[in-house]
């Protein structure tokens, strides 16, 4: 037996052969710490779904509502396109007149188009679209003035002003207002939805702080073993870094599927929207630079949550 | 290896456990720390494994001086530093492997190399067979060896046992105490607190007998060795 041990015998020139890590030991160690918090996880099948189905709710909220702002404002910019400058003239202004006009519009600085619709055009278009052809007929004069669709280039406020003086205008119709408003709600339910990404970010730091607590609660006798055996404060704390590490990266995974469905379940009526809209925009989901992104914030929330917990609550068997 | 000099440790509540302890164990020495219930055995070996800090005095371990070592270099004491419990304080989710390979994990060391240790440290203590069991199927006796094993894997310098045979039979107890003889013969220093005086006299080795905290005799026993 005495020669067994023999082979064992300790170096008293090097007491400490440990003392400094080599880069293999330490990649030994994060890969067990890898492993062993992913069967921790795995070790309690329904509280860490229970886990991750909270947290893969409260990170996909903040992303649905981001996304759908962010198709509201491409629907919105596209109608704000439509936001042309009606210039209805005086009744009986003269074709020559409507053209000088034109013309003049047209080499200003702040004007993109000027497209003319006289009088019979705009007779034409009322016959087809609204169905009161027969009527019309009754009528021996065309009432309909000629009107100027100015496309204005920069900011358009002056120019409807000064198209609002000109005497041979009769009405201008400009829906700058509505416009406004519609850019005012949008930027107030970004900032809305900002704040609830914040808050949702927040819950799910709590979420993840909570349940690495209660696995530091539920290791103590782990941890006082590890530290007695002289664990490093890091590696005690380094599983449960990573299972925070984990609960992030695939509550990130389940928000993503869980957009995925939502998705799935609009493509059908988002596609009869985009067709009353003549395809003029197209509705978007997330990118794959985005997904990354959402996959690289929630495994860091993950981690962030659990750093908090551990350093809060590993605390067992050190004297100062 | 170990050094005392004048040690106090008065605990929070004002307790005096120890006062004006001193002794030093060269290195390879071995002894036992002996003396009525609650004469400071335990708090002696705590300070030694930086479980405690002393309240006056100096320890030095490993040729290091306790007091000057920071929070930050605590884990690195105690690596050095092997240590048996009573009630063995095995993890009891995780195999007899596991249990042992732990000073290992800790320390980093490679996997192939790690196995090697765990079976010859397992070997030592006759339980090589066991090595996939848990720990709850094993005997008390067996569960103490196998914490001897987790103890001695890392081939720290020194080695502290806190009643390792406190509710083992007389026989189990010599077989126990015979191991550590048998570590203490290829260079570790062994300090072992056990309040069996007839036991630790029959192993011939060092005797250190405290009374209410202060050290009342230090002898060599005559008779047989091991
Ligand atoms: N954390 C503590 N706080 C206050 N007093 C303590 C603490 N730990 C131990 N003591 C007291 O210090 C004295 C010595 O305790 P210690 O555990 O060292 O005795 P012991 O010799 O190991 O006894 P036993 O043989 O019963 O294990 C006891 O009176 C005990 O009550
Ligand atoms: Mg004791």
């Amino acid at each position: 037996m005495n020669r067994r041990i023999e082979k064992n015998r300790p170096k008293p020139a090097a007491p400490e052969p440990r003392g400094n890590f080599s880069l293999r030991a330490w990649r030994e160690q994060h890969l067990y710490s890898l492993f062993s918090s992913l069967g921790r996880l795995a070790a309690r099948p329904w509280a860490t779904a229970l886990t991750l189905a909270v947290l893969g709710f409260a990170l996909a909220l903040p992303l649905l509502f981001w996304l759908l702002l962010d198709n509201a404002r491409g629907l919105a910019g596209n109608v704000g396109e439509a936001g042309a400058i009606s210039a209805f003239l005086k009744p009986g202004t003269d074709v020559t007149a409507v053209q000088a006009f034109a013309a003049r519009l047209r080499a200003r600085a702040d004007v993109a188009a000027v497209t003319v619709k006289t009088p019979e055009q705009g007779l034409d278009e009322f016959r087809e679209r609204s169905g009161f052809a027969d009527a019309l007929k009754v009528l021996h004069y065309n009432p309909l003035p000629a009107v100027l669709i100015v496309d204005p280039r920069g900011d358009p406020g002056p120019l409807a002003a000064q198209l609002r003086a000109d005497p041979a205008v009769d009405q201008v119709q400009y829906d700058a207002q509505w416009r406004q408003r519609l850019n005012a709600i949008l930027v107030l339910a970004l900032r809305g939805a900002q704040v609830l990404a914040g808050l949702l970010a927040l819950a799910a730091l709590l979420v993840i702080g909570n349940t690495v607590r209660q696995d530091i609660a539920g290791r103590s006798e782990e941890i006082a073993v590890m530290q007695l055996l002289g664990a490093e404060a890091g590696f005690v704390r380094r599983p449960f870094l990573y299972s925070g590490f984990w609960y992030g990266t695939f509550a990130g995974v389940l928000s993503l599927m869980l957009i995925g469905i939502v998705q799935v379940i609009l493509a059908a009526p988002l596609a009869r929207l985009t067709a009353a809209y003549d395809h003029a925009f197209a509705a978007h989901g997330l990118g794959i630079a985005q997904m990354l992104a959402v996959l690289a914030a929630s495994a860091a929330l993950g981690w962030l949550g659990a750093f908090l917990a551990a350093s809060r609550h590993i605390v067992l068997g050190q004297p100062r | 290896m170990i050094a005392f000099d004048r040690v106090g440790k008065r605990y929070p509540n004002g307790f005096d456990a120890l006062s004006e302890l001193s002794f030093a164990l060269d290195a390879g020495e071995m002894a036992f720390v002996t003396g009525h219930s609650g004469a400071g055995k335990s708090t002696l070996l705590r300070l030694v494994a930086l479980l405690e800090r002393p309240t006056r005095g100096q320890v030095t371990v490993n040729g290091r001086n306790l007091g000057a070592v920071r929070r930050r270099g605590i884990a690195r004491v105690r690596r050095g530093v092997g240590m048996v419990f009573q009630d063995h304080r095995l993890l009891l989710d995780r195999s007899v492997f596991d249990n042992v390979a732990l000073p290992l994990v800790i320390a980093g060391v490679p996997r192939e190399e790690m196995a090697k240790r765990v079976r010859a440290a397992l070997d030592k203590v006759g339980l090589l067979e066991r090595e996939k069991s848990a720990p709850s199927m094993l005997s008390a006796g067996e569960q103490q060896r196998v914490g001897i094993a987790r103890a001695i894997v890392a081939k720290p310098p020194v080695l502290i046992a806190d009643e390792p045979t406190g509710n083992l039979d007389p026989q189990l107890a010599a077989e126990i105490m015979g191991l550590f003889g048998e570590f203490q013969q290829v260079g570790t220093t062994v300090l072992v607190a056990s309040h069996d005086l007839p036991l630790v006299k029959r192993m011939g080795k060092r005797v250190l007998v405290l009374d209410h905290g202060r050290l009342i005799d230090d002898f060599q026993p005559r008779n047989t060795g091991p």
